[in-house]
């Protein structure tokens, strides 16, 4: 039950020692009363939370960003080790719990100092602006080979080297493992490199100064803490010169960078608008029905200019047809463009893009999009434009400045020449739908997770204190979940939410940092208003008047989220209140947790595995068809080998399916026209399908030799219980690393489940969309650099765009009352559409001959209704024979009813 | 079912005209100011306005020589739909009243007095949006393109027709069985697909006189100088439709009429037995099939069939909803892959020539580009699948018990059969 705590403690035992000089460490810090009875030091994070809201966004990222010394093992030493001791400190929670109360004190009575006691404190050596200089001896390493290090001094020393922003002066970037410079106290990830041995170093000079030093077993370092303390209002951050420009966009903001954005921005045909529908009067000002608008001068912005069509139209539409406008198309110069409404009783938001960027159906969603993330963070869109301007221009300058490069997140503000070198997005489909890209691991890897995550939703910590607590928990937890690479990998949070917070991290550029910048430390901290806990149109129960507070913790590229509640059944909520450190070293403990189980590799390899890395084979589908079905037709050898060999596979492709908890549409097939493979194939599947023992399937002929390493849930199956009772076993017998290696080997041979197999992928792409589960399933992305590939998903996604908007009528009618539906104005042609097909034939452009070459490949989509509406789009070769098709099709069905 | 189609002066604002369908009141003059005015207000910023959505509705916003506007406000259709509408109407005004009187505009009031007798051109368009609804009397009109029917007898009809052309001294004349094209001549089909569509609807549109002479104006062909536009009844539901010069007189045309049918009478009268199937008997459709809908996009001309089984005793009238069916299901899907091929060919789907022009640059395109080949519906209660096979376009009703993948087959082989035989002149 209590899994990560005894982790922590066997790791603890491991690393004590090191912990204790730690500890002594910090706590000769010349650091005030309240803390030094704590046994954690102040968080690092400490600066970063916002005065007035309590808000955080602590960003730190490997190995550009500095301020900490621990990588990472140290970090996860770190955090285990806090638990160890808070297990044998008596009445910690009580401690916390007195903590924060003096921290509010603190907070009422110095307020404006502060922040800068917390900047003398936080680092000790540091200095005020210039940091101090200091002197390190360091051995050398002589023994150290040299491959791939950019510098000499790297295997030397032990440190990782790159430059500081004017690219001249070296800076510290990382260590290596293992290297003595790690535990040095006074070396610090940022530090700059002033001098070696009293030689000054730099850029150009550093290899040879070291090629004369080699030769010595110790050497005198010298180093300087650099200033990078940029505390400004919105939210403030430890930014240091070394940040990625990204992470620096993400976490400053410069209004006076983004005012020349914003005026470079009025020249295109793009914009926000928040409008007060009522405040119509002739008299008064032009713009004084204008709430909030992007970019900003209001007299240059062309939305704004023009809000008068809009807001007649508005109005107007809803006169003629009873229902809200959604879109008006326009053309600005012969620029086409759109503008999506979104009407609040009097209030009007409008958003404008150019079409290039996002067609109709696009823009639709990206405003419904930024609403839902809006009302997440802020409740309603008035408290957001009206209170929070500066956040909305810091949300906005972000969104245009990616709309203008073409959907990709820039970290600089720059702009195209004009709206001809926009660089065209593609059509969007997967991204924009209202749910969350899943990854689906081993049922053994999910237990942990499970696991792992329901301890830190349970807030018990009944085996930390050897007396009972007399006092209330600051927070209960809603749910949380886990998020690896900007993939789901597991969420016990309401479907609703987890939508609100996938909105929240894609607009926010969370989840692009987590997928590309190598986060060290990521903790964001903000009261949200989850949709759960907001629109409950029939109360069945009452809420609790309380706050909620959405915690986000990232390490490499994996993010833990939770939604925290205070009020109700804990303490009665703070204002504004900041988080506590409690609660976020419970999370990143557990995340570090999942980290050790193995958890990242685990999906890392998921995802490397899955479909999108195949390219699309080049011959076409005719003539394949015809070679495989000669193969096929020879009475024995080799090939009739591999084909079987491929039957095998596509067997236990199916079967895993079956026993797949979200189900996904399978494509048996290879190509499997071949008749008489084909129909063993069948029957197989099917009286395997039947017989829903797991145990029987490995006894299977036709798993043959193979079943051990092909067999997802035999493994599963075992596993798993090996896992749960890894688990509840209540002593070490389970060591965390034992867990990592068994869970890492186990699945070693585990592959993603495949859903096409064989000698050429015929499946190019699918995407499952679960609304109510807020659940997507769909093959990582395309990294094969491939103009078919490119060219097939293009128009899969338009397609689907096509196919999805059609769906609509049908999902929409079948919630229609009878009354609505007399009324209703609807196309009755397009009421009851449960499936659309379209076939694309695409010449094949990889390769030079390319005219010949074709590959004809369909795009379907199918609505299911039970057990609750799910839509299934694939995009498959044409050579698949339909009744294959339709067999997994049935089969993806059959598995949902039962 | 709702839709509003009405003009108005671009620079005084005042209404011209203005047209509706479905059982709904007028919008009042309000309302369509407000809506010119949305459209005046964005000419002043340099914005030009063209269409919004809402839930079930599209408002298309055109403007057309500067002169007037069009806006149309419809339900269930989709917005592409619509905006060709509005071009369909501009052109029938043209049609009416050649161009230069558009452009000229002297006077509104006599506009809006000579536009008149285009309302009931305007209403039949009108029925070309497909609303889904089945209080529609027309249900088998497409946007943009004209109706033909297939009968077996075609070609011996346009060998008469060729002989009549040669006594009227025009080379412009078709044939029309129950406002379907049977036949026509070549320079016919050389006229644009809008042209084509107007005429046979002219052709049609109040028919209480068995003979016609209008003058009109052909909007690519000839927008400002009028042609007579002659039509005679040769048997019930028979017409020859013409365009000539001053001369011959009507009385001349309508002789020399009498003088080429009046022998082939059996013809016309065997012919006119393929309505309402529209193709003919001796082509035989799989049983599955329950309507079928021939498209020929380059021409611009269709042939739809609601009860392709020879032996139907269902009632026509239940049956006639089919044809709506099949009309969404080609302007959402089917033209959905189709607007998008011509979309690479400068855009122009109306002007052919421009389109040949473009055609060694559009295959050029074509490298770019992957081309939608088949399309299907399935839907609770019918399914639908498309076969484009170049310019022809098959789809097909299917009744909702035949399996998916056969469709496949099944429209394959049925469009072969179709466009095989060279008796019906598609």
């Amino acid at each position: 039950m209590n899994e990560t705590g005894q982790i922590g403690k066997n790791y603890v035992r491991r690393n004590d020692d090191e912990q204790l000089s730690g500890e002594e460490d910090w706590s000769d810090s010349s650091y005030s009363s309240y803390y030094t009875d704590s046994d954690s030091s102040i968080p690092d994070w400490d600066s970063s939370v916002d005065e007035r809201t309590g808000e955080v966004l602590y960003i730190e990222c490997h190995p550009f960003v500095t301020h900490n010394i621990k990588d990472d093992k140290n970090e996860k030493e770190k955090c285990f080790s806090r638990k160890q001791t808070r297990r044998s400190t008596r009445g910690k929670f009580l401690r916390l719990l007195r903590r924060r109360d003096s921290k509010r004190y603190s907070k009422q009575n110095i307020k404006m100092s502060e922040s800068e006691l917390h900047n003398t404190n936080k680092v000790k050596f540091q200095d005020f602006q210039e940091g101090e200089e200091r002197e390190v001896l360091l051995k050398v390493k002589n023994e150290a080979t040299q491959r791939g290090h950019n510098f000499l001094i790297e295997p030397l020393l032990g440190i990782n080297i790159s430059t500081l922003s004017d690219g001249i002066r070296l800076m510290v970037a990382g260590f290596l493992p293992d290297s003595d410079a790690k535990y040095e106290k006074n070396i610090k990830i940022g530090d700059w490199l002033k001098s070696i041995d009293g030689i000054e170093v730099n850029f150009q000079n550093i290899n040879a100064v070291f090629q004369q030093l080699s030769s010595k077993n110790e050497v005198l370092v010298k180093l300087q803490r650099v200033a990078g303390m940029d505390v400004t209002k919105d939210p403030p951050i430890n930014v240091l010169n070394s940040q990625s420009s990204f992470v620096r966009k993400l976490t400053s903001f410069n209004s006076e960078e983004d005012e020349q954005f914003q005026e470079l921005l009025c020249k295109f045909p793009l914009g926000v608008l928040y409008l007060d529908t009522d405040a119509l009067d002739e008299m008064a000002p032009e713009y004084q029905d204008v709430i909030y608008c992007y970019p900003k001068p209001m007299q240059k912005n062309k939305l704004c200019n023009a809000k008068g069509i809009f807001l007649t139209l508005n109005h107007l539409l809803q006169d003629i047809t009873k229902s809200p406008t959604k879109l008006t198309s326009l053309s600005f110069n012969n620029v086409l463009c759109h503008v999506a409404y979104l009407k609040f009783e009097k209030k009007l938001l409008l958003l404008m893009l150019p079409d290039n960027y996002a067609k109709p159906v696009e823009i639709e969603s990206i405003v419904k999009e930024i609403c839902r993330m809006l009302e997440f963070t802020y409740n309603t869109l008035d408290v957001f434009f009206m209170d929070n301007a500066q956040k909305a221009d810091h949300t906005f300058s972000m969104f245009f400045a990616k709309v203008l490069n073409g959907g990709v997140w820039t970290g600089k503000l720059k702009i195209p020449e004009d709206i001809s070198s926009i660089p065209p997005n593609d059509y969007v489909f997967e991204d924009l739908l209202l749910a969350i890209p899943t990854i689906e691991l081993p049922n053994e890897a999910m237990i942990q997770i499970e696991d792992a995550m329901t301890e830190l939703e349970a807030c018990d910590y009944r085996e930390w204190n050897e007396e009972p607590l007399d006092c209330q928990r600051i927070f209960t937890m809603l749910g949380s979940a886990l998020f690896h690479s900007g993939y789901l990998l597991a969420s016990h949070l309401i479907p609703d939410d987890l939508v609100d917070v996938n909105c929240f991290c894609k607009y926010q550029g969370i989840l692009h940092l987590s997928k590309t910048e190598p986060l060290k430390t990521l903790i964001v901290w903000k009261e949200v208003f989850p949709t759960s806990c907001r629109s409950l149109n029939v109360p069945i129960f009452k809420l609790p008047d309380a706050r909620r507070y959405l915690l986000i913790v990232g390490t490499g590229k994996d993010l833990l989220i939770v939604i925290m509640e205070a009020g109700g059944s804990t303490e009665p909520p703070e204002e504004n209140a900041a988080p506590d450190p409690f609660y976020v070293e419970e999370a990143q403990a557990t995340l570090a947790h999942l980290q050790e189980l193995g958890i990242p590799e685990l999906a890392g390899r998921f995802l490397e595995l899955n479909i999108g890395h195949q390219p699309i084979p080049s011959t076409t589908s005719n003539k394949k068809k015809i070679d495989v079905s000669n193969l096929a037709k020879s009475p024995q050898g080799q090939s009739r080998d591999s084909l079987a060999l491929n039957k095998k596979q596509e067997v236990t492709s199916i079967l895993k399916r079956r026993n797949n908890d979200h189900a996904q549409t399978v494509y048996t097939s290879t190509y499997a026209s071949v008749e008489d493979t084909y129909d063993v194939r069948s029957e197989d599947s099917e009286s395997q399908g039947c017989g829903s023992e797991k145990s029987e399937l490995s006894d299977d002929p036709i798993m043959g030799k193979k079943a051990e390493n092909i067999n997802i849930y035999e493994s599963d199956n075992e596993e798993s219980e090996n896992g749960v009772d890894g688990s509840q076993m209540s002593n070490n017998s389970f060591d965390i690393s034992e867990i990592k290696q068994m869970l890492l080997t186990e699945t070693a041979d585990v592959q993603p489940i495949q859903i096409a197999t064989g000698a050429a992928n015929v499946l190019y792409h699918y995407v499952q969309f679960d609304a109510l589960e807020g659940i997507l399933i769909s093959p990582p992305e395309y990294k094969v650099e491939s103009r078919t590939q490119k060219i097939v998903i293009s128009s899969f996604r338009k397609c689907c765009q096509q196919i999805h908007g059609l769906f609509q009528n049908t999902i929409r009618f079948k919630d229609m009352s009878s009354q609505d539906m007399a009324k209703s104005v609807m196309n009755k042609s397009l009421i009851a559409i449960k499936e659309y097909g379209t076939m694309f034939e695409c010449p094949f452009l990889d390769e030079k001959e390319s005219k010949k070459n074709k590959i004809s490949f369909w795009v379907i989509g199918r609505l299911f209704f039970s057990p609750h509406v799910r839509e299934v789009y694939v995009c498959y070769n044409d050579a698949i024979p339909q009744n294959l098709i339709e067999l997994a099709f049935k089969m993806n069905m059959g598995f949902c009813d039962s | 079912m709702v839709a509003y189609i009405f003009c108005v002066d671009s620079n005084s604002g005042l209404p011209i005209f203005s047209r509706k369908k479905g059982n709904v009141d007028n919008l009042p003059f309000s309302i369509k100011g407000s809506l010119n005015g949305a459209h005046m207000y964005g000419k002043s910023l340099k914005l030009q306005l063209l269409h919004s959505l809402t839930e079930d509705y599209c408002v298309s916003w055109k403007e057309f020589e500067d002169r007037v506007v069009l806006i149309g406000i419809s339900s269930g259709c989709t917005q592409n739909v619509l905006n060709s509408l509005l071009n369909s109407i501009f052109y029938a005004m043209v049609l009416i009243i050649g161009i230069d009187e558009i452009r000229s505009q002297r006077n509104i009031d006599r506009l809006k007095r000579e536009l008149k007798i285009g309302y009931p051109l305007m209403d039949r368009l009108l029925d070309s949006l497909d609303c889904g609804n089945v209080h529609n009397t027309h249900f088998s009109d497409i946007v943009g393109m004209s109706e033909c029917i297939l009968c077996p007898e075609n070609h011996l009809i346009q060998i008469l027709l060729e002989s009549f052309i040669e006594c009227i001294d025009s080379m412009y004349s078709c044939i029309l069985i129950h406002g379907k094209i049977a036949t026509a001549t070549e320079s016919w089909w050389s006229l644009d697909p809008e042209e084509i569509k107007l005429l046979s609807l002219l052709a049609v549109s109040e028919n209480s006189t068995i003979t016609k002479d209008i003058p009109i104006f052909l909007p690519f062909k000839s927008p400002s100088v009028a042609f007579r536009f002659v039509t005679c009844t040769l048997k019930p539901d028979i017409q020859i439709c013409s365009l000539c010069g001053p001369t011959p007189s009507l009385i001349e045309i309508e002789h020399s009429a009498m003088q080429c049918f009046i022998f082939s009478s059996d013809i016309l009268t065997s012919a006119v037995q393929t309505h309402p199937r529209n193709f003919p008997l001796l082509c035989q459709v799989d049983g599955g099939i329950i309507g079928l809908l021939l498209v020929n996009i380059s021409a611009g001309k269709f042939m739809i069939s609601k009860n392709p089984q020879q032996n139907t005793t269902k009632k026509l009238a239940s049956s006639s909803h089919r044809l709506d069916i099949l009309r969404t299901f080609y302007y959402q899907a089917v033209s959905f892959l189709v607007n998008d091929r011509n979309k690479h060919g400068n855009g122009n789907t109306t002007n052919k020539k421009i389109e040949k022009k473009n055609k060694n640059q559009k295959e050029h395109c074509n490298l770019d580009l992957n081309f939608g080949k088949e399309t299907y519906w399935c839907s609770e209660y019918h399914k639908c699948h498309a076969l484009i096979s170049n310019d022809n376009i098959l789809c097909v009703l299917y009744n909702s018990s035949i399996p998916t993948y056969s469709m496949r087959l099944i429209t394959q082989k049925t469009l072969r059969a179709l466009i095989s035989d060279k008796q019906v002149c598609w």
